[in-house]
Formats: C-alpha cells, structure tokens, sequence
C-alpha cells in the first residue's frame, strides 16, 4: 500500500503535464493511470495506495476538506479495476490484465470508464457538498482526465509490468493462490528447514519474498543456546542456499565462526554469494528471500531460522549495500528512535533519548539530530544508518560494501568507526571488494561460487600479489610492486614500504624521460567550453559557482573532489541535460541552452551511476535502439547502429539482444547502458561513477573499454572516487572543492600536489598509496608499472 | 527539512502545539470557512490564519504558493456567477445575467477555498510528518494505516529524486518530453514510469528487510519515543477555537454571513 501511495504522489508532483484544468482540484496528469495499473497487478492494496497517495500529494499544498473526497474518490478508482477484472459476466475475458484481445480490450474499457466515472462522481459530489465547486464542473474533467489516462498509458505499462510483477511473485492472484495453498497440517514438524519454492525471482536474481512466511514451514522453534557455538559469536554450519527458481546455489555448504571482536572481510568477485551470506547472519535468508536451505546460523547460540528476523534485530546489526533503504524516517532522532522502540523491553523517552545522544556522539553525527536524513552527505547517512544498527547494542555488526559510495575522506571516517567499534568488543563482518580495505581486517574469507575458498589473515592472502586475482580480487599495489624482491613479509602500507625500503637499501628513482605521460590536448580544438557557470538547486545556494572549464577533443578527462563538491552537476552542465543559472555551455560551439534532447544525444553521451534508472525495455536490443529511435532514424539504420554498439562494448553476441536487461549483472547493465548511449554515436562520453558496485575484473572491463572508446576518438569524462584508476587511465584530472576547479592539469601534475598534505586535507582527497610512496623521494608515480621499474638499490 | 515538504523546523508557540490540537484546529478552520457564503466574514478567518502563519514564521510556504492561491480565487470568482444567480443585475449579456448576489457568492467561495487551503499550509508547516500520522492514529486511524502512511511520505521525496534521475537519463537518450502535441507527450511516459516502478518494487523489498532487520513484525510492540501531551497552551487553543466556531454558528442561525443565491 505505502508502495502505491509513494509511486501515485511521486508521480503525480513532478510528472504533472502541467495543465490545470481546475486549478487545485483537476489537472491533465499521467500519474492518474497508475491506481488502475496498481490495481489489475496488486489488488486492493492499490485503492489504499491510491486514496493515500492523493492525500500525500495534497499535503505538498493543497490540504483542504476536498482532500477527504479526494481519498474516496481516489479509493474507489484504484478498487474498482481489481473489483470489476473477472467479475463482468459475458465482458469478462477470463484472462490476464493486458488488453492483448478484443475481450480483453473491451473488458480493459469497461473497467476504465467505470473506475474513472466512480472516482468522478465521489469527488465532484463532496467538493459540491461543500459548496466549493458545482458538480457539472468538476465531475467530466475527472472522468476524462482518469479515463484518457487509464486508456492510453496503461496498456503499455501493463504489457511491460505484468510478466515482471508476475515473474517476482508479487502477482496479488499470485500470492492469494499460494496463501490459500498452504496447508501447515501436512508439514513434518521434524524435517529440516525449507522454504517451498515459488514463482518468481527479484531484479536482482537473488528472489522476491513471497506470500509465506518461514515460520510456517519450520521446525519446532528453539530458544536455548547451542553449547556447541558458545564460545563463538557467530556459528555458520555447512549453510546452502539456492534462490527459489535459480539453477545453482548461492551458498554452497558455506562454514565459518567469528569470535568477539573479531573482524573479517568478505571477499570475491561480485555474484559468489556474499550478499546472500551477509542477509543469511540475521535470518532474512531464507525467512524473506525464499529458497531451498540447509545447514544452521547460529548468533550467540541461537538459531537464526528458529526466530522471525524481527526478534534478531538485538544480536545482529545489518547495513545493506543500498544502505538509504533503511532510512524511515523525516529526522535524525526519529530514524535512531525507530529501532528502541521495538525493543522487546519497553525504553522510557528520556532513556531513548540519551541513547540516542549516545550513538549520534559515536559515529560523529552530534549536532545534526533534527536533521532530515536525506539532507545529509551519503557519508553521514551511511554512518546514521551503522548508528541505527549500533543503537540496538547488538554482538555482530554486518556491513554490505559498505565503502561502495563513499569518497576518499567518508572511508577514513568510516575505517575509524569501524576500528572503534571492533575494540568495544563488537564483531564485523564487512563484505568489500579493495584489498586496502580489507588489510585492516583479521582474516579474510573469500568467497567463490558459493563456497568459502579462503579463510585467513590479510597478510597471508594479499602478501602474494598472484593469489588475489584467482578470486577476482585485486593484489594490493604496494606488493605487487616489491614482489620482483621475494620478500618474506612485502609491505602493505605506505608506511612499511618506506621502512623496507630503507631495510633494503632501496629508493625509487625513475627515469623522468621513459615516464609515460599522455600529453593534455591543448591543441586539439575545444569540443566543451563552460564559461564563467554558476547552478543552483536552491536560489541562493550554488553548487556550482563561477567556473570555466574546456575540454579539448580527444581527451580523457576525469573530475574528482569530495560527494556534495559539485562534480556530478558540472557533469550535468557539460552535458547539457542542466542549464546553467549564469554563465554558457557550449557544446561543439553551440550553447546547450539553444539544443534539444535529440541534438544534445547525438553529440554527447552521459551514462549515469545506476543503470537501472534508464533500463525500461523488454530486451537488450530494444533497450539500445530505444535512443535513436526517439531521433527518428530508420530501421535499417538502427540495427546497424546497435549491432555497432553492442560491439563496441563488448556484448557483440547475438543471442544477448534477446536477453531481457534485468538478467544481466549490474556490469553488464552497465554496458547496455553505455551502448544505448554509444547507438547515437556522441562524440563526447560523460561516465557518472562508472565503476561503482563493481569488481575488480568488471571494474577492468570497464576501464579498458573506455579506453578503447576514446582511441577510436571519442571525448571521455569520467566523474570518480577511485584515484587509483585516475591514475591508471586519465591523461588529466581536475579536482573539486565547493562547487569550483581548484587543480586541473596533467593528472600526473595534479596527484603531485594531491601529495602535499595540506592541500589534500583542503580538498579531502588522499593520493593513491604507490603515488604516496614514491612522493618519499620526490617522484609522482602512478601505476604499479612505473613504481617497479623505478625501484633501485640506493 | 527537505524541499518537498512545507514543514519548517522552527520554535514557535504554534510548532509547540499537541498535534491533536493542530489537527482538530485545522477542521474547526475548515468549519469557520464552511460556515459563512459571504465575503465580508469570510476576511475575518483569512487575515486569522494569515497572522498564525505569520506567528508560525511561515510566510516564506505562503509565498511558495501564492500562484495556486490567487489562481483559485480567481478560478472561483469567475465560475461561480455562471452557476449561481441574485436578484440584484449587474450586468446582462443576452440570456445571462451577473447578479450582484453571484458576484459576492463567487468572491466568498474563493475565500473559503484560500481559507481551506492556507489552513492546510499552516498545519503542513508546523507539523512533522511522525506527529501527523501519530496524531491521526491516536483520533482513531488504525496503527497499520498510519505507519503505511508515514512510510509513503518518507518514500516521496526519494521517489522524486529517482524520477528526476530516469527523467534526465532518458532525456540524454534523446526522449524530448516537452516536444509534440498533448497526446505525443503523454504516450512519452512509459519509459520514465516503467523504470521508477521497478526501482520502487525493488526498493520494496528491501524496506520490508530494513524493517524486519530494524526490530519492526508482525507481532513487534511498539513504545512510542514522540509523546503527545496536551498542554495549557493546547487546552487555550482548542478553547479558542470552539469558541470562534460556535460564534460563527450563532452568527450563521441569527442570519448573518449568508449571500442569497439560487442555484442554476
């Protein structure tokens, strides 16, 4: 329901068309065929969500009596589709809710008009009880706005969402079927833990829940400790785990004990079953996520299947990878009240409160208590949402990457949390994929097709630079650069590569002349010219303020700087997709104020962060040509222009046009994303944190196909976190500070001043560590290459 | 606060207030509003809530909506005289007839509409979303509802930022949104509401994790940390406003705050 309500009232503020027909009561808005939508696919859930969603999207404004009407009219329209489908007599199609047949359109029609006229007739009949409107004017509006809406966007939606919904189990007939079919008599009170399968799998490929719940298929529930765990936190006994509809196992007879405060990385390339392990710790598989199971979690010696998660939120704290999911609430406090108020043991206010002061002082966020969570960095939210976990005082603390979003200074404050929180005697388990990250750790479990295939301390797995990339995981650069010395213990830090270093006698002394260096384009002709540009979101609050910047044709470019330093909004402008507030763009020599979506798409190509925010078609095919088709090329062309795409980035094979694009990982979305935008053939790319959530083999692919892309001439921009790839692939970096360019130049000039200290405390950056390491003796270096062909005997 | 929402975290007497109290002084405004068809006592109320958002220091949610205001009142003022008629003409156009009545009667259910609607602009800005819904669930809305509800107003803003998002990704795909006739516009959507459903299932299904993961179940008991207590200041205001509302209905059966019009 809340579901519904949130999609209608977003829908509805910023999708409105914009023509009031009856200025605060009716207006042309395509959101309005949503509730019919919601309803053929989610039941009655949709009225509430419907009648909810048009209050909230009052309470942006237009709050008054009509709203009450607004609700029951808006109730009636998004019940009356579930009400009527199936229920028409000889109008019924007695099939699915896409209008693909002549029933079937005429049974769609009849329950449009009905739904609309319903909705109609309520509100105009309480807006003139009220004596605000006269019912003839409000009531065939309503109804063709509804019914106009419901008839055209409908369908399409439908014809997508319908397989979909059904293919996640999230069908309403679906769950109502699979409810009515269980039948707790007939299960074996004795057997082992099971989840029955059921139709449907999430987005993701990791399963959708479905319409049961674990506790009714379970053994009998047991709340003793298990003598046999109770000298460890966490016990994890030959787990196995495979997703409902999925061939192989995510998990696959899966051991592993972590004692208190101990700390260990999860590692592996993306895909091996880290997620799932990490949801396993606290119950939420197989309790949520349904598949098949075997084996036993046990936290403090209690079961984790034996209880619903809800009652394990005290013994295990969990921050997903997509940590804002767990963001609830409008306020600081309120997010950290959330959690003590389910504690089984009822807290007083004040003594909430003081917990609260408590956790805000602990992860640094004092003072920023009536804060709304989103207007907070994604640093801060990060550390809210760890704080909200912590509140809870739980044994195990369990973290989903969470390193994925943060830039270079929100990982410092991060390690230190984490490093406190381990000498408080709390123990972690943190899934990430950079080996500098996971040198801190204890041990080190790898992961790999489900299966544990390494467990043990850092320095053992990292200390051979040739181990680590057997698992998809990247030697740390330090040691692959003093590997060619054999040593017993090859420094990991920066610190004790100087001191072997000088145990060894050694120095780094390159040859300045062999550096290779890409020369920054100067003479090429200039393709983006932003001059003297300001934005704001908020009148009076640049994120950008006047600033010029060129980028000539050819290069590759990379913008770095701290989240909120305005990078991605100066993307943003020199794609043209934003406007300045003062200043020009020009793009090609001229003004993006003057082109359109089509001229703009044709000259340059900005793929986002997160490729699911575009993917919207049936199969990868559709997908790419779906751009060029909006510029109005023919057929023929746009086959040629996706087949060349495709190529381009890497997914050439024929039968991958058929895929449907949410069963790729989220590498290989990526890369449809970028051929969707390559079919346009834009001379300029602009890549928005191309490598996050990404391992190190993909992350590879990545940055090789970029690179390709700009030899065979393309501009490249790219806006990252990651200094060690600046390092390896950008000719010229520029850094951010408060929406300004504060270095920009050769990027091997300007991770040079990134070794000064105090510039890049000024501007929270921190040189990648081989840069780090040679800065020692007056050299900036930049990949692993050039530190060991310049490491000599003194 | 964030900048979809019209609360104002601010310190004032009215921020203070019980929630039940802003709630039912809003439906004694609706009442006051609903009460009076004629202008001149419809002022009254108006220049009321004005100062409360004044008091509030909400002026600057007034001047966000300002256009919406002045365009229902217009919107009122010249549909109203069409639908209703007096007995003193002003101006005949061949079978129509404004009368004076209808014009008064147009101009009081502007009013009434901007009372209503700044009421709610009021409310909206001195409580947070949490009170709200509390206070709804403790006048009776069932727990579930107003935990649903608080969820969806805390997805809004999140939901807004990812439509804006695919918004832009499609646009950089050449999906020129503003191009075209109504109709070509509209069958534009699919490709911005496609991707926003799937971001909002798959957000879904992690809410219900966090939630679960958070200590929230089914069977879970929840220990309120907002207290709701109603102060002397609460008991004064509600005081007040049964006051003002009873004044208005002995106004309105002594025959005060009517314009007589015939509905056509």
């Amino acid at each position: 329901m809340a579901q519904t309500a949130a999609v209608y009232a977003a829908i509805l503020i910023p999708f409105k068309v914009g023509i009031p027909i009856i200025p605060g009561f009716v207006e042309l808005r395509p959101a309005n065929a949503v509730p019919i939508v919601a309803s053929l696919l989610f039941g009655p859930a949709a009225a509430w969500g419907a009648a909810f969603g048009n209050v909230i999207g009052d309470c942006f404004g237009t709050l008054g009596p009509g709203s009450l009407f607004g609700f029951l009219g808006n109730f009636c329209y998004g019940y009356v589709p579930h009400l009527l489908r199936g229920h028409l007599g000889v109008l019924s199609s007695e099939r699915g809710p896409t209008p693909s047949s002549w029933r079937q359109i005429i049974e769609f029609m009849v329950i449009c008009s009905v739904a609309s006229m319903a909705c109609a007739l309520v509100i105009g009949w309480g807006v003139d009880l009220l004596g605000l409107l006269p019912f003839w004017i409000v009531v065939p509006p309503i109804f063709l706005n509804n019914f106009l809406m419901g008839v055209l966007l409908a369908p399409p939606l439908l014809f997508f969402l319908h397989p979909r919904v059904k293919r996640w189990g999230l069908l309403y007939e679906d769950i109502v079927r699979s409810e009515a079919s269980l039948d707790p008599e007939a299960l074996d009170p004795s057997t082992e833990l099971r989840v029955e399968p059921e139709p449907g799998r999430g987005l993701d490929g990791s399963g959708a829940r479905g319409g049961r719940s674990i506790q009714e298929t379970r053994s009998t529930p047991s709340s003793h400790p298990s003598p046999v765990t109770r000298h460890h936190i966490l016990s994890v006994e030959n787990v196995s785990f495979t997703h409902t509809g999925a061939a192989r196992p995510a998990l696959n007879g899966i051991s592993l004990r972590v004692r208190q405060g101990e700390s260990v990385a999860l590692m592996g390339r993306t895909g091996v079953g880290k997620s799932t392990l990490c949801y396993a710790l606290n119950g939420l598989v197989p309790q949520l996520i349904p598949g098949r199971w075997s084996g036993q979690v046990t936290v403090n010696g209690h079961d984790t299947t034996s209880r619903p998660v809800w009652q394990q939120a005290g013994m295990v704290g969990l921050v997903f990878q997509d940590f804002e999911a767990q963001l609830l609430s409008t306020n600081v406090t309120m997010e950290l009240a959330f959690p003590l108020e389910h504690l089984p043991q009822p807290l007083s206010p004040p003594a909430m409160a003081s917990r609260i002061e408590r956790a805000l002082e602990r992860v640094g966020l004092s003072g920023l208590d009536r804060r709304d969570p989103l207007s907070l960095s994604g640093g801060q939210r990060q550390r809210l949402v760890i704080a909200s976990t912590l509140i809870r005082e739980p044994a195990l603390v369990v973290l989903d990457e969470p390193m994925t979003d943060l830039d270079p200074e929100g990982r410092r404050t991060l390690a230190s949390l984490l490093a406190s929180m381990r000498a408080g005697g709390t123990a972690l388990i943190v899934a990430e994929h950079d080996p500098e990250d996971a040198v801190a750790a204890d041990r080190v479990c790898v992961l790999d097709h489900g299966a544990v295939v390494w467990d043990g301390p850092p320095r053992l797995l990292f200390g051979d630079p040739d181990i680590p990339p057997w698992y998809g995981i990247r030697p740390l650069p330090l040691v692959s650069c003093f590997a060619g010395l054999k040593l017993p213990d090859p420094p990991m830090t920066v610190e004790e590569a100087w001191q072997v270093a000088d145990a060894h006698g050694l120095m780094v002394a390159p040859d300045e002349a062999a550096l290779h260096q890409e020369a920054v384009r100067k003479d090429a002709p200039v393709i983006i010219d932003a001059h003297k540009v300001s934005y704001e979101y908020q009148r009076g609050s640049p994120v950008v303020s006047d600033l010029s910047f060129a980028v000539h044709e050819g290069e590759f470019v990379a913008i770095i700087g701290l989240n909120g330093s305005g990078k991605s909004t100066l993307a943003m402008l020199l794609s043209g997709l934003n406007t300045p507030t003062s200043g020009r763009v020009l793009v090609g020599g001229r003004d993006t104020r003057t082109l359109g979506a089509g001229q703009l798409a044709t000259t340059v190509g900005y793929v986002f962060q997160n490729p699911d925010h575009q993917i919207f078609a049936e199969t990868v095919g559709e997908e790419v040509a779906f751009g060029i088709r909006n510029l109005g090329f023919p057929p023929e062309e746009c086959e040629r222009r996706v087949a060349e795409a495709l190529d381009a980035v890497g997914l050439a094979a024929p039968e991958v046009r058929k895929l449907d694009p949410f069963s790729l990982t989220k590498g290989d979305r990526q890369r449809v994303a970028v051929a969707s935008v390559l079919a346009a053939r834009p001379r300029i790319l602009i890549f928005d944190e191309p490598t996050t959530g990404l391992d190190a083999e993909q992350t590879d692919r990545m940055m090789r196909m970029l690179r390709r892309l700009n030899q065979r001439g393309h501009t490249i921009v790219i806006i990252t976190h990651t200094l060690s790839l600046v390092a390896a692939h950008a000719a010229r970096c520029a850094v951010m500070r408060d929406g300004r360019i504060v270095a920009d130049g050769p990027t091997r000039e300007v991770f040079r001043t990134l070794t000064d200290p105090q510039f890049a405390a000024s501007v929270g950056l921190e040189a990648p560590s081989l840069t780090r390491c040679a800065a020692r003796w007056g050299h900036t270096l930049l990949t692993v290459d050039e530190v060991r062909a310049a490491l000599r005997k003194k | 606060m964030n900048q979809y929402f019209l609360y104002l975290d601010r310190d004032t007497w009215l921020h203070r207030l019980d929630a039940r109290t802003k709630v039912v002084s809003l439906l004694g405004i609706f009442a006051v509003a609903l009460i009076f068809s004629d202008p001149r006592f419809l002022i009254a109320p108006a220049i009321l809530v004005v100062m409360a958002l004044i008091s509030a220091e909400a002026l600057v949610n007034l001047r966000k909506m300002w256009l919406l205001l002045t365009l229902l009142f217009l919107y009122c003022l010249l549909l109203w005289p069409f639908f209703v008629t007096g007995r003193t003409p002003m101006i005949a156009m061949g079978t129509l007839t404004l009368t004076n009545e209808a014009v008064r009667y147009g101009v009081a259910m502007g009013l009434r509409l901007d009372v209503m609607f700044l009421g709610g602009i009021l409310l909206l800005s001195i409580t947070r979303i949490e009170e709200f819904t509390l206070a709804l669930q403790r006048l009776g809305l069932p727990g579930p509802m107003a935990f649903a509800l608080s969820l969806a107003f805390r997805w809004v803003p999140s939901l807004i930022g990812a439509a804006g998002l695919i918004v832009q990704a499609q646009r950089a795909r050449g999906l020129d949104l503003g191009a075209g006739h109504a109709l070509g516009r509209i069958r534009r959507y699919p490709p911005l509401v496609v991707p926003l459903i799937g971001h909002t299932l798959r957000h879904t299904r992690l809410l219900a994790m966090a939630l679960e993961s958070k200590g929230f179940g089914p069977g879970a008991e929840r220990h309120g940390f907002l207290e709701l207590r109603m102060r002397r200041a609460d008991y004064g205001t509600l005081a007040v406003m049964v006051a003002l509302v009873g004044l208005c209905i002995w106004l309105r059966v002594a025959g005060y705050g009517t314009v007589e019009v015939r509905f056509s």
